[in-house]
């Protein structure tokens, strides 16, 4: 039951780190937590689940999601944030317009899909099974897919830190959050490398998406909740720090999947929340954040 | 701003008239119109709230649905279990939002902007579920807070007729001009500057030795106080209160009321409350006229609400900010 437990919490885990890294990669680069990042989530798995009842092939279906969540990411960044960062800038509250303003935009996009595709629960098949793995006599609640789920976010997580690590883009992004002016006086492009964060981004969620949906059903409104654990496990990991998402993220699955387990259902988010404020209240900067990080 | 300004007295006179005339005229409109106003003055306080928390002290919530739960199950639990007679129900819904809106707000003076809309949206998340963990709470068929025909002196009084979605329209109305009343006295005093000067600066109104966290923390839990006296009345006009009847979509909705009437403004949250009815309304006859399927007649009005908070965000971002002191 113990080893049950815990492998679920790994599997919700992997997504809540890789919602969570969508949001530390766009925080890293704009300063601003995206609350759209569902919405452009799901926007992609719709594309994919389009992919699949058009050619039945889930294999196909998931790099298009990605690729249109990296697209949708970029552009969201140039058409909507850029123009607002730049209208609203000063005023005493200035910091929330970008909250407000993603909200919107999270609320447009799921309006959208509604119109669209309709609100009805869909089923966006994947052909990995989601029936556990049986060892003898005893299936444990752990399927291929879960397998899968588990694989794919740690296979993007190594590529991030590959990029991040190694790479010229990978210093450049570095550089342009940690300091955007002595980044651009080097030579960087601050603007464009920012925009590949926000497209980086919205290619995690899509992912996230994409292999999440297939494990329930897909609605407009399907992955909001996987919103709110991103954001915990990113405000525990320090917003700051991919590790931190992945960790954060991780240690949330787990915990979640223990209540669940133990407890109930019922109060799952209310002890999220709960993990939230004290690690807000005790360590604002998180388990894995800069120093200098927030002044939460 | 200030030569603009009414003085107390005046603005008691001017909304005890519209009052007056509102309470006139829901004799002469049709049930439906009735109730939508009454729906139009719960949003007007819930957008209070917002405009009080936003406007002037500088914080935000994503999660005053789960204020407005807090009050609305208070009250119906009060008014269905004990037998609270329903205005002493709707006072003591206010009363538990107010002390859990002071928790939140001792927490939630700590953190800024993106934590605390991030905080405050799991907490919407979170709270209303507990609500299947209680068995008096009463799961997910929730409470009754059904509190029955007018009495029979208001019933004299409004004529004949009278019926209960009348008595809810006197009802809310009557509540809401007066929290409008006293809330604007409150912005208008000491409390008010401190918490401008709060948000606008500071490090400065601290050495002007306005303590602002206190402030902030007292904004947010008069903010609650004002949330959970609307989730108390939410819950009066659906007859009962349950987990679902508080979305987070309701807390995105009282947000981008308060958005739409420019977060500085108490006046303003009177139209925010009627754009909040009106939408799905205008959509809805809209959807008809287009002939459109299901989907449209559910997603119009999302769409409508929040194509007009991101325009009102981008290009009116005056809207947003908040009028400087003078």
């Amino acid at each position: 039951m113990f080893i049950d437990t815990l492998l679920i919490g790994i599997s919700s885990g992997a997504i809540y780190s890789l919602m969570a890294l969508a949001l530390v990669l766009v925080w890293r680069s704009t300063r601003v937590v995206n609350f759209a990042q569902s919405g452009q989530a799901v926007f992609s798995t719709y594309i994919g689940y389009e992919i699949t009842v058009r050619t039945h092939n889930y294999w196909i279906s998931l790099p298009v999601a990605i690729i249109c969540g990296a697209l949708l990411g970029s552009l969201v960044d140039l058409l909507f944030m850029r123009p607002l960062l730049r209208r609203v800038k000063s005023g005493p509250i200035a910091e929330l317009a970008p909250v407000i303003a993603t909200l919107g935009l999270l609320g447009l996009l799921q309006s959208l899909l509604g119109l669209i595709w309709g609100n009805a629960f869909l089923q966006y098949a994947s052909p990995l099974s989601a029936k556990g793995f049986t060892f003898g006599s005893h299936t444990i609640p752990f399927s291929p897919q879960n397998l899968f789920i588990v694989l794919a976010s740690a296979l993007v997580l190594v590529v991030f830190g590959l990029i991040f690590k190694y790479t010229d883009l990978g210093l450049a992004l570095r550089a342009a959050s940690f300091q955007p002016e002595i980044a651009q006086l080097a030579g960087v492009r601050v603007s464009r490398v920012r925009n590949i964060g926000w497209a980086f981004a919205g290619a995690t969620g899509a992912l996230a998406g994409a292999v999440i949906t297939p494990t329930s059903t897909l609605s407009p409104n399907s992955l909001d909740l996987l919103f709110v654990s991103g954001f915990i496990a990113a405000v525990i990991g320090g917003l700051d720090s991919l590790v931190g998402a992945v960790v954060g993220g991780l240690v949330l699955g787990v915990g979640f999947s223990f209540i669940l387990q133990y407890i109930g259902s019922s109060v799952t988010f209310l002890v999220g929340f709960i993990i939230l404020m004290v690690v807000l209240l005790v360590r604002p900067r998180g388990i894995f954040g800069h120093k200098l990080g927030r002044h939460a | 701003m200030r030569s603009r300004r009414f003085s107390a007295r005046q603005s008691a006179l001017f909304l005890s008239l519209l009052g007056l005339v509102l309470l006139v005229a829901s004799r002469f409109v049709d049930e439906l119109r009735t109730y939508q106003g009454a729906q139009v003055a719960v949003y007007v306080i819930a957008i209070a709230s917002i405009v009080l928390l936003t406007g002037y002290s500088g914080q935000i919530s994503l999660g005053h649905g789960a204020i407005m739960a807090l009050g609305g199950y208070g009250a119906a639990l009060s008014f269905t279990v004990w037998n609270f007679p329903f205005p002493l129900a709707i006072l003591f819904g206010t009363f538990v939002g107010t002390v859990g809106g002071f928790i939140l707000g001792v927490a939630a003076a700590r953190l800024s902007g993106p934590y605390l809309a991030g905080s405050t949206l799991a907490l919407a998340v979170g709270l209303p579920t507990l609500a299947d963990q209680f068995h008096i709470l009463g799961g997910e068929q929730g409470l009754n807070f059904d509190i029955g025909d007018p009495p029979h002196w208001v019933a004299k009084l409004g004529g004949a007729n009278f019926t209960q979605y009348k008595w809810f329209f006197w009802i809310t109305t009557i509540i809401a001009l007066f929290t409008i009343w006293s809330i604007t006295n409150l912005l208008h005093s000491s409390f008010g500057r401190n918490w401008r000067a709060g948000r606008n600066n500071a490090v400065a109104a601290g050495l002007a030795g306005i303590n602002v966290p206190r402030g902030k923390v007292l904004a947010f839990t008069v903010s609650s106080a004002l949330a959970s006296l609307a989730g108390g009345l939410f819950g009066l006009l659906l007859g009962l209160v349950t987990p679902t009847a508080f979305p987070l979509s309701l807390s995105f909705a009282i947000v981008t009321g308060a958005v739409l009437a420019g977060v500085g403004s108490l006046a303003g949250s009177i139209l925010g409350g009627v754009v909040l009815v009106a939408i799905p309304e205008l959509s809805g006859a809209l959807a008809t006229h287009l002939g459109g399927s299901q989907k449209v007649t559910a997603n119009l009005p999302g769409l409508l609400m929040s194509s007009l908070l991101i325009l009102v965000v981008l290009f009116m971002p005056d809207g947003v900010r908040v009028r400087k002191i003078k």
